[in-house]
């Protein structure tokens, strides 16, 4: 990119009015600007900006893929709010937020306190950590996921061995089904860890010093300094990390399919919101429907966000200059 | 985590936007089925199915090819489930496969969106010999006078058993038993042997049609459904009692040891399921298995029809002529039948019925059962399901689940089958 190249565009422009040559080469560096973008703006447009307005019309509309659709006004929303297996999905989807967040946050949170501090092999601990955020949105790791938890897998047998209860794999249990992917999710905690490190780094340590002087033991040191200090981190990954938990699909789906009559865990145990919507996009050829599900995800998610925003004034702390 | 982090928004969008991106880019793909300059023709050919069919099918297709150098035959092929996603995906975007495996659930559905090839003209034109064919197999694809597939092999419902478990509590099916005595039976295995005596079979839709049709009603009629709630919730009631008293194994173990069977798990002596399915068992568990007759309610009248897989062509294919020739050449050719074997339930033409020997336990086992339903004159014939029946087949199964594990109540399962089924068969 830093590289100069030679060409016309470096010549000296022969024109009798420099101010209009200006404006022809900055015209034309726009233009050469667009055309580079232009592969992005095209993807954008075709397949991101097209589809969503698509979809927004969709969400109106009896649309079963190969009929012309037909436009219903509300409907799809009336079905959706009336339909019990909607609700559901819902209520699903909120536990595996409300239970998994916190917990993945906790987790990193305290595993990059420990990191922080200075010890010998402290990269490779770093690196042992992160590692489950690397492969664990795969498929594979999904798929592994399955296996560990299923009936006769390594964690049935421990539980009969362990603690002598014979309650069977969790992924057969319409209730313990949710907790096998809040453990996948909360096992990759290392991507938050590294971001919660990155925060630690930043915190001065002068303030330390000086809480230590005036007699601040390590429990005082942590909600006084660290927590305020750091709390801008803290937002940072509550947002994402609760915005990326609405979005779960890929490993419900994995972990769940199969197990029963339902493409999502039995008696729907894993039926998360994009599990569903799937299923009447792709199953039951409902994609009015499905898009009209899809907003309304959009529009629960952009609400969780705006009230976020919105409690951030009275905890997170911003240092002076830094906004 | 680390990759979905810098794309969370785009991501967001994509959910939204997700089901629509992949419509559009199903309809930029190829129109399919080009032709080569020197008259060679290719046909994309698609079933589904496990790894053991791929391979038969593959070598079945060398054949094909050898005899037709002009034709080639492209493949893919997904499980059961993935391969409507796929299929109705693709035919929604108007690139269906040429031709492909079809069932008789989804004749209606995929005739009602114009996708499926009436092959009488081409039988007419002879390139598909519509004579030879077992049992009237050869009327199966037939839909308001469209043929619509032609059946590659037969298959009916039946109760498989653990043939062990069943001979130490001491109980013999034979054809005509009833109800009653099948109820006794599930006693005497739940007492006798430290199994229960079924798994789960009230969540079986091919078996409450069966039982349906017993009592002169259906499962589905040509539009709708053919019972009401009053009689699923009998059917259900009567599920939840026995899973509740042993009779039945426990839901939560069948759902558990999925996707092995409940009998190969060692949970239940039986199950409710197709014929063809003692091969999976076969290999899939220790014990030996074996067939036992459907109950009935009227010491005779068992319900059964031959139910089959069939191949299917598109009505967009650029060569009719040569999916023709290809089904044509699937369902008569003796060396295919010595290759697939019961794969795909009995062949459906005497020609490979008779080229096929089964010297396999199991396999003549199949072939004697099947046997034996001519013989006892049971057999009935099938109306082709109403559109969406797919559909209402997975809310079945699903509703039965959740009332098995007792999450949902008798009369909030029927309620709901009734709300989705008509959604389904409405659109």
């Amino acid at each position: 990119m830093g590289t100069k190249v030679p060409g016309p565009r470096s010549a000296p422009a022969p024109s009798p009015d420099p101010a209009a040559a200006l404006k022809r080469r900055a015209r034309r560096e726009n233009l050469a600007g667009y055309l580079f973008m232009s592969p992005w703006i095209a993807g954008f447009l075709l397949l991101t900006a097209g589809p969503m307005i698509a979809s927004l019309y969709f969400a109106f509309t009896d649309y079963n893929l190969f009929d012309a659709p037909k436009w219903i006004g509300l409907a799809n929303f009336e079905e959706m709010f009336a339909d019990p297996r909607w609700r559901h999905s819902v209520s699903v989807t909120l536990w595996y937020v409300v239970i998994g967040t916190p917990l993945k946050l906790l987790l990193a949170l305290g595993v990059a306190l420990l990191l922080a501090q200075k010890r010998r092999g402290q990269g490779f601990y770093r690196a042992a950590f992160y590692a489950p955020s690397l492969i664990g949105a795969s498929v594979s790791v999904a798929i592994v996921w399955k296996a560990i938890f299923s009936d006769d897998g390594p964690v049935d047998k421990a539980q009969r061995t362990f603690f002598g209860v014979d309650v069977g794999g969790w992924i057969g249990d319409p209730q313990w089904i949710l907790y096998a992917l809040v453990g996948l999710t909360v096992w990759q905690f290392g991507a938050p860890m590294v971001i919660f490190l990155a925060g630690l780094k930043q915190v001065p340590r002068e303030l330390y010093e000086a809480a230590e002087v005036d007699g601040a033991g390590p429990w005082r040191r942590f909600w006084s300094i660290t927590l305020p200090m750091i709390s801008p981190v803290l937002f940072f990954n509550i947002l994402l990390e609760t915005i990326h938990s609405f979005q779960i699909f890929a490993s419900a789906y994995i972990v769940g399919g199969g197990a029963g009559g339902s493409a999502c865990g039995p008696a729907d145990g894993s039926l998360v919101y994009t599990c569903y919507l799937y299923v009447q996009g792709f199953e039951n050829s409902r994609m009015g429907l499905a898009s009209a599900m899809a907003w309304m995800l959009l529009v629960a998610v952009a609400l969780v966000t705006a009230v976020l925003f919105w409690s951030q004034k009275r905890w997170v702390h911003y240092e002076e200059g830094a906004r | 985590m680390h990759e979905s982090r810098s794309v969370d928004r785009r991501a967001m969008l994509k959910i939204a936007g997700g089901s629509v991106a992949a419509l559009g880019l199903t309809t930029a793909g190829c129109g399919g089925g080009a032709g080569a300059g020197d008259g060679t023709v290719t046909l994309r050919y698609s079933w589904w199915g496990a790894d053991d069919r791929a391979k038969r099918i593959n070598e079945t297709i060398k054949l094909f090819e050898k005899k037709f150098p002009k034709i080639k035959i492209k493949t893919d092929f997904q499980p059961y489930p993935d391969f409507w996603k796929k299929f109705n995906t693709q035919a929604s975007g108007g690139n269906p496969p040429d031709v492909f495996q079809n069932a008789i659930g989804f004749l209606r559905k995929y005739d009602a969106k114009n996708v499926l090839l009436d092959l009488h003209p081409q039988a007419k034109a002879g390139h598909l010999r519509l004579e030879g064919f077992r049992a009237g197999l050869e009327k199966f694809g037939e839909v308001d006078g469209k043929l619509l597939g032609v059946p590659v092999g037969s298959n009916s419902m039946a109760l498989v058993i653990d043939k062990n478990v069943y001979t130490k509590a001491g109980v013999k099916p034979e054809q005509g038993w009833t109800w009653d005595e099948f109820d006794a039976a599930l006693k005497s295995i739940s007492d006798k042997t430290d199994r229960a005596g079924d798994s789960g079979m009230y969540g079986v839709m091919y078996l409450y049609d069966l039982y349906l049709r017993q009592n002169g009603k259906a499962f589905f009629t040509e539009k709708s459904l053919g019972f009401t709630e009053a009689d699923l919730k009998q059917w259900w009631e009567k599920g939840k009692k026995d899973t509740e008293s042993g009779l039945v194994a426990p839901t939560k173990k069948v759902v558990q040891a999925k996707p092995k069977s409940a009998v190969t798990a060692e949970l239940a002596a039986g199950e409710f399921t197709w014929d063809n399915f003692t091969n999976r068992y076969t290999a899939e568990g220790k014990s030996e298995y074996g067939l036992a007759p459907i109950p009935t309610t009227d010491g005779k009248k068992t319900g059964q029809y031959l139910g089959s897989l069939m191949l299917s062509g598109s009505k967009r294919t650029k060569h009719p002529k040569e999916v023709a020739q290809f089904i044509d050449f699937m369902v008569h050719d003796p060396e295919v039948a010595k290759i697939m074997g019961y794969d795909r339930g009995v062949p459906s033409t005497t020609s490979q019925y008779e080229a096929f020997k089964p010297t396999d336990p199991v396999a003549k086992e199949i072939a004697a059962y099947e046997e034996s339903l001519v013989a006892a004159g049971v057999l009935e014939p099938i109306t082709p399901h109403p559109a969406g029946a797919d559909v209402c087949e997975m809310a079945f199964m699903r509703l039965a689940e959740e009332v098995g594990l007792g999450t949902r109540s008798v009369d909030e399962a029927v309620k709901q089958f009734f709300t989705e089924s008509k959604t389904a068969l409405g659109s």
